[in-house]
């Protein structure tokens, strides 16, 4: 017997519940239901294509990644100006070299020694065909 | 020469019938959409306690039923619709902990900005007096309030079951779980919301 009215407390109680949920749900404003008609818009444009939205977009996504790894590139291949790690290296030896401080006294006589096998070096193949 | 005609008859014939299909398909999907998202908006927003985050989980499981079972049959899409929905609603709760967990590590509470008012965003019924809304307001604020107490699956069961009128299988459907199951949650969900409303609710 008690069981059989806690039922029906527990009914009255649902069906109180439902009706106050209705009346909120009647009472949703305009803003509010013009978004979920967009939303639901957006759900039927999904149908339509067969394909998600954001794969729209895929080709434009595609050739800005591609401009980027173009820009990326092109300027990666632009001359850099710095000392080569040879050229520091050829350096660092002379440095540790024994006779370095002499060789820094007679500067001018090196520098015409470099001059001279320069100018040797160019007049090579003309003797050569000559 | 005839065959060729033909062969060309048939493919319009079967071009234009996928056609209708997908046009009736959209017209059907259309009408359970506009006639479950109301109701949907409303559960997902006593879940998470915030209008815009309801409507954007709303507007997530319509695309996702739109795009992953719109060929199942249309009984089906009630029990899948709320499906996806109550999984959307629990990554968010999970998502909010994590944040809120953030929060405190940075030392900022994360529900500065979580000032719901139920009374404030409740709608107004029409063709009431004034006292009889805000009666209603109050029952309703009350209910909400006693809704977000209950542990998360009795929730989804008195929702579901109460709000939606999915049956005990549609809603075993919805939560993934056994029909057994749902009876319990929704046993207990009653008790206890009659117990911390009481006897003089509304």
């Amino acid at each position: 017997m008690k069981e059989r009215k806690d039922m029906t407390a527990d009914s009255t109680f649902a069906g109180e519940a439902k009706q106050l949920f209705d009346e909120s749900v009647e009472g949703l404003d305009g803003q509010t239901r013009s978004r979920l008609n967009r939303g639901r818009q957006a759900a039927l444009e999904e149908l339509k294509t067969g394909r998600p939205v954001w794969v729209q977009w895929a080709p434009a996504a595609g050739l800005a990644a591609a401009a980027i790894f173009g820009v990326v590139l092109w300027t990666g291949n632009q001359p850099v100006d710095q000392l080569t790690p040879e050229a520091s290296v050829a350096d660092f030896e002379i440095l540790l070299t024994q006779d370095s401080f002499e060789m820094l006294e007679d500067l001018e006589f090196y520098s015409w020694i470099d001059l001279d096998e320069d100018a040797d070096a160019a007049l090579e193949p003309e003797d050569i065909v000559g | 020469m005839n065959a060729c005609v033909a062969s060309f008859a048939v493919s319009c014939e079967s071009g234009y019938r996928r056609g209708v299909s997908t046009l009736q398909r959209e017209q059907e999907l259309n009408r359970f959409l506009a006639e479950v998202e109301k109701r949907a908006l409303r559960i997902a927003e006593i879940s998470v306690r915030d209008r815009d985050e309801a409507l954007d989980l709303v507007q997530d499981a319509m695309i996702k039923l739109a795009r992953k079972y719109a060929d199942r049959s249309i009984d089906e899409w009630t029990p899948l619709f709320y499906r996806i929905l109550q999984n959307r609603v629990r990554d968010w709760h999970r998502r909010q902990a994590v944040r809120n967990r953030v929060m405190v590590w940075f030392g900022r509470s994360g529900n500065e900005d979580n000032d719901y008012d139920a009374v404030a965003t409740a709608p107004d019924p029409k063709g009431r007096t004034p006292d009889e809304q805000l009666q209603s307001h109050e029952a309703m604020q009350g209910l909400e309030v006693a809704l977000c107490e209950l542990p998360a699956r009795q929730r989804e069961a008195f929702m579901l079951r109460t709000f939606e009128g999915l049956d005990v299988a549609g809603t075993a459907t919805a939560m993934g779980c056994s029909e057994g199951s749902v009876k319990t949650h929704y046993f207990r969900a009653v008790h206890s919301l009659r117990e911390s409303l009481g006897e003089h609710w509304q």
